[in-house]
């Protein structure tokens, strides 16, 4: 017995030893063909590695990057590695150092999954490549001229600094159980949302500002509730035009915050969260930016069974997110045939199946050949997913210097949270 | 030659160490002074202060952190006492050690989602004490997590403090001239009538306390600028200061990271601050425990320390217990509605989830951690013969013990982004580089307070035989020493890897994210939307330290084992 045990034992030790070495040797080997392809010294075509830095948190979104890895590797010899960020702003931060630090010519980071603010924020501090998009072979695909949304991240023009690469609309979602216990109908406009949390109180809330998703509830609120002004948002920011609308809003978030969660005292900090919630049963009613990933967190079983998407008859916010590319890049060719790749019908339409992550393509569909049409036709439908028959009123995303003016004056009324 | 060899060993964990921790925190300091070229910021000034004390809340933030970080310390410590004071004489003290020891290494991200899995208002606790019909998940603003007064951190901080703290003192009384003079009080103690427990407290604890003083003061500074523990259990409104600072980093606004290195600086006096308090308290407790010295009352609170004692090993054990069921079971979880208590049915499909993305993480976690363990343990075992060949001064051998703890006592926020300026302005694409010196300047620290315990618990007598007979310095610790404290060398080895595993903000600094290992994994994972997902990545994060330390208990059996030949 004791013999077998150690034999084992060993065997075990060995194999350790033999995996830790073995890696050590294959990182040699990446850095020596790495920087032999960085110095151009070899005639042949080595592999080169494109650093895709994209929020990890997510399976649905993690697998799909992994089928892109799998397929540029076969089809263009291009390594791609999914850096999974906890926050998009960390790898903001880290272009940000490189800069500072006069790294001008050989960044870490290669391509950055954004849009909205932190594309703002990397346009000002000019951290992106520009004018790079319309040289992609897939973009005209998106229908440029006739969809200004694919060259305009809330906005702000993108002066080809990224290209689009999805497309997103805010629906909510609900626990049918629930709702029917409490004996309430799911809220369809703003002023209903209200009325049901305060008929069930603790069972809503929004993420803080901060986050993508709560300004965009803030966002919605805000259209929502003033519905009589809405071209003012439209346009970029102004003093007069932010007391016009504000009022509104406070007296709607003064009324839903005592109902709201932990009462408001805590909010979420991550969109992430509020499905983390609902799966848990603590909230009833949650929202999202992506409605197809609701029935996939379903299948996942991250939400439970009785979960139905719809859109809030006042209108439904809608924007496109994209993909830039790092001014100080030192793979800009192959960054830009993965990115080519992303706008593919083949990978666009692999994104858009419900059972991989079920994003909206951003490609014209009037546009592709009957083939590559055919690969977007979507299999039968799922009980929790949107009924894509429902009309929806879309909402423009307002002028990105709304965002920061919204925030602001909500961090001022209601204390900064962290 | 052996000697100077050494020497040059003992230099260089001291350059390890320092280097990285004061150039790091001045790359702060400067952004702090309103210096930050690459934003346009060329100016000094104190405008970054005058913002940062203008925020809303700094004061409470502040003061959670103070409270959060001194309030776990001392109740982990005071646990501990308790735990101690009840078995320190009885053979359970063993058991408890090997029971607690998994609580060390377990990462503190992978502690705190563990904790929410049972503790929070849809978990385990919660499910146990509903009935069926109750179907929604009743939340208050003051309950675990998230209570504004930062009580869940305290608790969490606690519960994993109090494992390292108990640790730290056994292995102080197991040492050869400890052990010997403790026992010689205690038989003093009871002869006279003293009761175990006020044994303990008089005779045993005073004798033991300054060589768990500066572990116990790191212990201190981690808990005040702790980032992963507030992060998911801490209230936000408004949270710790570390917390704060770690957001103001991330912030969209790039101009916030002038009032976040203020705030990294601020983070640095609220640490001090929280030191210095405890030295007070110190004091204070020496002056009172004078007069309980010599009152003459044989007993102390005995039945209250001792029921103390026993319901915090309770507690650890049924959180232990209900911490293994959730998190395995969310872990095979399909649908799971609350208040079940058993998931609808099982599924593999969230470790295949997992399986299929962990290859490259886990190879970069083992070679990463084997590295950085390995050499953190040679650096060490050198430097610690050198001051055996070679003792220095008084102050000298203060001032080499202070830098082992620099990069626990100073907040880790407080130094790794201007780690990682510095690293941008020298040797830029040397990711793996960075990433193991960042590793280093965190692992050292605990395999040094390990070994150097082994060191001083070594018995004198086996070197003196040796040089008698003339070996050399360099063969007394080949030969003699190694092989006598190769279960010590391959625990301090283990403990490194654990540490090693564990890190998250060093690695995703210093690597800018390039080199994703599990725990990087983890913390995104943390932040995404599956409960499920996270508590396979929990159960990954909590076994793989076992690997190391598996090979540690083990090996020693049948390597330099004078048994094995006689069988």
């Amino acid at each position: 017995m004791e013999v077998l045990v150690k034999t084992w034992l060993t065997a075990v030790a060995v194999c350790f030893l033999y995996t830790c070495s073995a890696s050590v040797a294959a990182q040699d080997t990446n850095l020596v063909t790495h920087s032999l392809a960085r110095k151009g010294n070899s005639e042949k075509q080595d592999t080169e590695t494109v650093h895709f830095y994209a929020w990890g948190g997510s399976a649905q979104v993690n697998s799909y990057l992994q089928w892109v890895s799998e397929q540029v590797s076969q089809q263009y010899n291009i390594r791609f590695q999914h850096v999974k960020l906890a926050d998009t702003s960390d790898a903001v931060s880290r272009v940000l150092a490189e800069k500072a630090a006069g790294n001008h010519t050989n960044g870490s980071v290669d391509l950055i999954w954004i849009n909205g603010e932190n594309f703002a924020a990397m346009k000002e501090h000019e951290l992106l490549t520009k004018n790079w998009v319309s040289s992609l072979r897939y973009f005209p695909l998106t229908n440029p001229h006739e969809n200004t949304a694919m060259v305009t991240d809330f906005g702000e023009s993108t002066l080809g600094m990224e290209a689009p690469w999805g497309k997103a609309s805010l629906v909510f979602y609900y626990r049918q159980q629930h709702l029917q216990h409490l004996a309430i109908p799911p809220p369809q406009t703003i002023h209903e949302l209200l009325d049901f949390a305060q008929r069930s109180p603790g069972r809503f809330t929004y993420p803080v500002p901060s986050d993508y998703l709560g300004i965009t509830f803030l966002k919605y609120a805000i259209i929502a509730l003033n519905e009589d002004r809405q071209n003012v948002f439209y346009q970029p920011v102004s003093e007069s035009a932010l007391k016009s609308v504000l009022p509104a809003l406070w007296q709607y978030l003064d009324a839903l915050h005592p109902v709201m969660w932990r009462r408001g005292e805590t909010m979420l900090r991550q969109a992430s969260q509020l499905q983390r919630l609902m799966g848990s049963g603590e909230l009833s009613i949650a929202f999202s930016f992506t409605a197809a990933e609701i029935p996939s967190a379903v299948e996942r079983f991250d939400l439970p069974k009785d979960i139905r998407t719809y859109v809030m008859h006042d209108g439904s916010l809608a924007n496109v997110h994209f993909v830039g590319l790092t001014y100080n890049s030192s793979v800009k060719t192959a960054a830009k045939t993965v990115v080519d790749f992303l706008l593919s019908p083949k990978a666009q339409a692999q994104k858009q199946k419900l059972k991989v992550w079920g994003d909206e393509s951003v490609l014209d569909l009037s546009l592709l050949s009957p083939s590559d049409r055919a690969l977007f036709d979507q299999e039968g439908g799922h009980p929790s997913a949107l009924d894509k028959s429902q009309k929806v009123k879309l909402i423009a995303e307002p002028h990105s210097s709304w965002a920061d003016a919204i925030r602001n004056a909500w961090y001022e009324r209601y204390g900064v949270r962290y | 030659m052996f000697t100077s060899f050494t020497v040059t060993a003992r230099w260089l964990l001291l350059c390890i160490l320092c280097v990285p921790v004061v150039g790091g925190f001045v790359g702060v300091v400067f952004p702090a002074l309103g210096y930050f070229p690459a934003i346009g910021a060329t100016q000094f000034s104190a405008q970054p202060f005058a913002t940062l004390f203008a925020t809303t809340g700094i004061a409470k933030m502040m003061l959670l952190s103070l409270f959060t970080g001194l309030g776990s310390t001392l109740l982990a410590f005071i646990g501990a006492c308790c735990l101690l004071a009840w078995c320190y004489q009885t053979r359970f003290v063993e058991k408890l050690q090997a029971l607690l020891s998994p609580f060390l290494v377990f990462p503190h991200a992978a502690a705190a989602i563990a904790l929410l899995f049972v503790l929070s208002p849809s978990g385990f606790f919660a499910r146990l004490f509903t009935t069926d019909n109750d179907i929604l998940v009743t939340t208050s603003a003051h309950s675990f997590p998230h209570d504004p007064y930062g009580l869940s951190v305290l608790f969490a901080l606690a519960l994993k403090e109090l494992p390292f703290i108990l640790l730290m003192a056994l292995g102080v009384m197991s040492q050869p001239i400890v052990a010997k003079k403790i026992s010689g009080y205690s038989k003093v103690g009871a002869s006279l009538g003293y009761s175990s427990v006020a044994r303990f407290f008089l005779l045993v604890l005073p004798t033991i306390f300054p060589q768990i003083r500066l572990p116990l003061l790191a212990v201190l500074v981690f808990a005040t600028s702790n980032v992963e523990i507030p992060l998911i259990l801490g209230p936000n409104n408004p949270s710790t200061l570390a917390v704060a600072v770690l957001h103001w980093f991330n912030h969209i606004d790039l101009s916030m990271r002038l009032l976040g290195s203020a705030g990294a600086v601020l983070q640095v006096g609220i640490s001090s601050a929280a030191l210095g308090l405890f030295v007070v308290g110190e004091r204070i407790v020496v002056v009172l425990g004078r007069a309980l010295l010599v009152n003459g009352n044989r007993r102390l609170f005995d039945n209250a320390v001792v029921v103390t004692g026993v319901s915090i090993f309770a507690v650890y054990m049924v959180l232990i217990g209900t911490i293994m069921y959730s998190t395995f079971a969310y872990s095979v979880a399909s649908y799971w509605v609350f208040p079940n208590l058993l998931p609808e049915d099982t599924t593999w499909l969230h470790w295949q989830t997992v399986v299929n993305a962990i290859e490259k993480p886990l190879s970069n976690t083992l070679v990463l951690g084997g590295l950085v363990s390995t050499s953190s343990v040679l650096l060490v075992l050198f430097a610690l013969e050198s001051q055996m060949l070679k003792p220095t001064k008084r102050v000298m051998s203060f001032v080499f013990s202070v830098s082992v703890f620099l990069p626990l006592l100073v907040p880790g926020v407080a130094f790794l982004y201007g780690l990682v300026w510095l690293q941008q302005l020298v040797l830029q694409s040397a990711t793996w580089f960075h990433t193991y010196i960042a590793h280093m300047v965190y692992v050292v620290p605990y395999v040094y307070l390990s070994l150097a315990v082994a060191y001083r618990k070594f018995d004198a007598r086996y070197i003196v035989v040796a040089q008698s007979l003339g070996k050399s310095p360099w063969q007394v610790f080949v030969y003699i020493k190694l092989p006598l404290m190769l279960g010590a060398i391959l625990i301090a080895w283990a403990l490194g890897l654990a540490i090693s595993f564990s890190q998250y903000l060093p690695t995703l600094l210093a690597s800018g994210g390039v080199i994703p290992t599990v725990t990087t994994e983890a913390v995104a994972s943390a932040s995404g939307s599956s409960t499920r997902l996270s508590a396979v990545y929990v159960i990954i994060q909590a076994t793989l330290p076992l690997i190391g330390f598996v090979l540690a208990w083990t090996l020693p059996r049948f390597m330099f084992n004078p048994k094995q030949g006689v069988s």
